[in-house]
């Protein structure tokens, strides 16, 4: 009788919910909940939507990041490493949510990371090729936990001397040596060819969702985006990575947020940064989501059986959409932050300036900077020479208020500044990047770029091809 | 392109107060023509009217060949232009080569009253395009290679404000260029010394200062009401007088007055001459054998003769590398009116 009565729940379940999630024209405006296609399926799920180890993921990064700048200049260094490596590693423990937290009506439903997923860590879905971008030629995972160590021994997470930030630093590397780089190098890439993880067969024994179905759910978790995202503008994802925009969080009106469905996260707060302000003439968080739910319901079509290979192909297509715009966002703000510290490095210049504080705002917004563009080189794509060229112009370290900059690391791991650059050269490096990121990435929003008041102008001077002449 | 957009294109300057021929413009300089015939010049209303508006001017030969240069000239420019290089392109390149010196820092003046620097860009955007036109326009008539095109300019018989146009589609290249690079170097200097205060103080989009020298009358240079000034602002501005003797066939008048708006560069530069008191001049190249004729003369000619000159230079310098000659220099020939 019992079991009967869970059939008959499921049969209403499997109708209702993918109505739910579908218009009448056919096109879901929310990612999820997608019925249970699985054949042969007897559990009690009618949704077969699954990522919460990503939302788990990006809680732990927002969570190590606060910690990184908890630092009191060493003698807290050991607790805090300690603390940081178990959001990095993973815990036994069930730990706290430090990021992110209720902050006024924004009420969040979760307080520790069991309540969303268990036993997740950064570290192992962390990218592991080699990391040039930095010093001491180390690997994706070894430069997270130099910039780990580093972190504990320093005072709120900055290295004057140095000019580092260790906080921007460790966030913006990990929201692309992580999340960036599983979505578009793993679950996005090799997880779509027919051998792996088939649609006719489930992920795991006993789950409801098929190998498709959940390689392209944790594809989509990793991008961070709320589940109703289709339905927001730019400006309201923003507000609720802010945590200002209760209304257009609490998509059930429950007067909770759920960070496992209705919380913006670093990659689509980043989409949505770049299209409501530059140029405004981009649409990175909705070009994306609507491939991830296109790509969703594609799948769902295929009602539990082998995707074909024109089914595959299609599949594909939606995610090199995805790749290409995120990569473009990736670039979008190497090229913002380029832009800011350009700007910071002549306000520092200006008489009456005060240095100090312009000098660790410049420190935030380089470390965002070099965060991003290692972020860029976590992907799938070998970026070759223009990597090359980004990590000759960023350099290891920015031009410090001494005019040296870090060049390596000595073998006892200190940063060794042995070099000097004066900084009119360093911010003509900085637009270098700025170029570099319209010629190679094509981006379009481009906030604070440097050159726009020269274009503007010349548009205000107009056209001179018909100059008269006399 | 579409037939009409062409059409459009054609009588777009007419509408466009960045061009010297738009109506306000020519409406402007028609009132001045007035004034200056009834109330300096004492003639009669109806004379005036009778002068200003010349059948002999505005039909004759030489008006309608610049007529058909200015559409002929348009036609071009609607394919060349889209391929000049812009002086965002050369802003560009200078603002970051600017980085590479360090006596001055990107934002070093800021600070400054932005009023200021406003005052500054238009008067230094409006000096520098001046000055760069007095050098290009002396080089086209020193320089034998740049002469063979600009006499199409001075081929003009009688002046009209279209004989602004009857250039030849090098020249106008040249000067796109010469606009380009000042534009370029004063918009690039400035942004990166003064940072976003940069502006341009404006009247109807255009620069203050290049608007007040077309409502001043700029379309009357290129006309038969030889308007002039008093001796002393002579020296500052470029008087219509002085430009219509800058046409004269006479001898004396030669190589003066090269100048666009301001009279300092011809002046400083010793080209400067004054307007002369109920001056009689004749235009045009009358008394030049090689001056283009026919309309193709005015756009093939030029072409044969940079050969001619560079076939007499290559002949020149073969005689001189078996001969120690004592003729000038190959430099020397090129000012062909010294």
């Amino acid at each position: 009788m019992f079991k009967s009565m869970l059939k008959f729940s499921t049969i209403i379940g499997a109708t209702i919910l993918p109505l739910s999630a579908v218009h009448a024209g056919g096109h879901a405006t929310t990612y999820g909940p997608f019925p249970v296609t699985l054949q042969n399926y007897s559990g009690d799920k009618g949704n077969s939507v699954s990522y919460s180890g990503q939302i788990a993921r990006h809680v732990l990064h927002d969570s190590l990041k606060i910690l990184a700048g908890r630092g009191d200049g060493g003698s807290n260094s050991a607790t805090l490493k300690a603390e940081m490596l178990a959001y990095f590693l993973g815990s036994d423990k069930n730990k706290a949510i430090l990021a992110p937290l209720t902050k006024d009506d924004f009420v969040i439903m979760q307080g520790t990371l069991n309540e969303i997923s268990s036993d997740k860590n950064i570290e192992g879905k962390f990218y592991n090729g080699a990391m040039l971008a930095w010093p001491g030629s180390m690997k994706g995972r070894e430069v997270a936990m130099h910039m780990i160590d580093r972190a504990s021994v320093a005072s709120k997470g900055f290295d004057g001397d140095n000019g580092y930030d260790w906080a921007q630093l460790i966030s913006k590397f990990t929201m692309g040596a992580m999340a960036y780089s599983q979505a578009v190098d793993n679950y996005l890439d090799e997880k779509l060819e027919a051998d792996t993880k088939p649609n006719n067969k489930p992920y795991k024994d006993g789950t409801a969702y098929t190998g498709k179905e959940h390689v392209w759910d944790e594809g989509f978790g990793y991008f961070g985006a709320a589940a109703h995202t289709l339905a927001l503008t730019a400006d309201q994802a923003f507000g609720i990575a802010k945590r200002k925009d209760m209304a257009s969080a609490d998509a059930n009106g429950d007067g909770l947020v759920d960070l496992k469905s209705e919380m913006v996260f670093g990659p689509a707060y980043y989409a949505a940064a770049f299209d409501r302000s530059g140029s405004k003439s981009t649409s990175y968080l909705n070009t994306i989501m609507q491939s991830y739910v296109d790509g969703r319901m594609l799948i769902s079509s295929a009602n539990g059986a082998v995707l074909t290979d024109a089914q595959r192909s299609s599949l594909k297509a939606h995610a090199a959409v995805i790749e290409s715009n995120w990569e473009k966002v990736l670039a979008e703000a190497v090229f913002k932050y380029a832009g800011s510290a350009y700007k910071d490095i002549s306000k520092m210049q200006a008489d009456g300036a005060d240095v100090a504080k312009v000098y660790r705002g410049y420190v935030k917004h380089w470390g965002e900077l070099k965060g991003f563009s290692m972020a860029l080189q976590s992907g799938r794509n070998n970026l070759g020479e223009t990597a090359g060229t980004m990590n000759d112009l960023i350099l290891f370290g920015p031009v410090t208020l001494d005019n040296s900059y870090v060049t390596g690391i000595t073998p006892s791991g200190d940063f060794k500044r042995d070099k000097r650059m004066t900084w009119n050269d360093y911010q003509l490096q900085l637009l270098q990047v700025q170029q570099l990121m319209v010629d190679k990435f094509s981006v379009s929003s481009r906030v604070n770029d440097q050159l726009a008041d020269l274009g503007a102008l010349a548009e205000k001077l107009g056209a001179q091809s018909n100059a008269e002449t006399d | 392109m579409e037939i009409t957009e062409i059409f459009n294109s054609f009588l777009s300057d007419f509408i466009d107060p960045k061009k010297r021929i738009f109506m306000g413009y020519l409406f402007l300089s028609l009132a001045i023509a007035y004034l200056w015939l009834v109330v300096i010049r004492k003639n009669s209303l109806r004379s005036a009217h009778f002068q200003i508006f010349n059948r002999k001017v505005f039909f004759s030969k030489s008006a309608q060949v610049d007529y058909k240069i200015f559409f002929i000239n348009r036609a071009f420019s609607l394919f060349i232009s889209p391929l000049l290089i812009t002086q965002i392109a050369i802003a560009t390149v200078i603002y970051y080569t600017l980085h590479r010196q360090n006596i001055f820092h990107s934002g070093q003046f800021s600070g400054i009253n932005q009023a200021l620097v406003i005052t500054l860009f238009s008067m230094a955007m409006f000096a520098v395009d001046d000055f760069t036109k007095y050098f290009v326009h002396r080089w086209m008539h020193n320089w034998s290679l740049l002469w063979a095109f600009h006499k199409v300019h001075h081929s003009a018989e009688t002046m009209t404000p279209i004989t602004v146009y009857r250039v030849h589609p090098a020249e106008g290249i040249l000067f796109g260029l010469r606009s380009a690079v000042s534009q370029g170097i004063v918009l690039s200097i400035f942004i990166f010394l003064f940072g976003n205060a940069v502006d341009l103080y404006t009247i109807v989009g255009v620069n203050i200062l290049v608007f007040f020298f077309h409502m001043t009358g700029s379309n009357l240079r290129h006309s038969h009401i030889n308007i002039r000034y008093w001796k002393w602002l002579e020296y500052i501005f470029i008087s219509p007088a002085q430009h219509q003797l800058h046409h004269s066939i006479a001898e004396e008048h030669y190589d003066k007055n090269f100048g666009a708006a301001l009279a300092v560069w011809d002046w400083l530069f010793g080209s400067l001459h004054l307007s002369e008191s109920d001056q009689e001049i004749t235009y045009g190249l009358t008394q030049d054998p090689t001056a283009p004729k026919s309309l193709s003369d005015m756009y093939f000619g030029p072409f044969g003769d940079t050969l001619n000159i560079v076939a007499k230079y290559l002949t020149r310098s073969k005689k001189n590398l078996f001969s120690s000659s004592t003729e000038k220099p190959f430099e020397a020939r090129f000012w062909p009116r010294n």
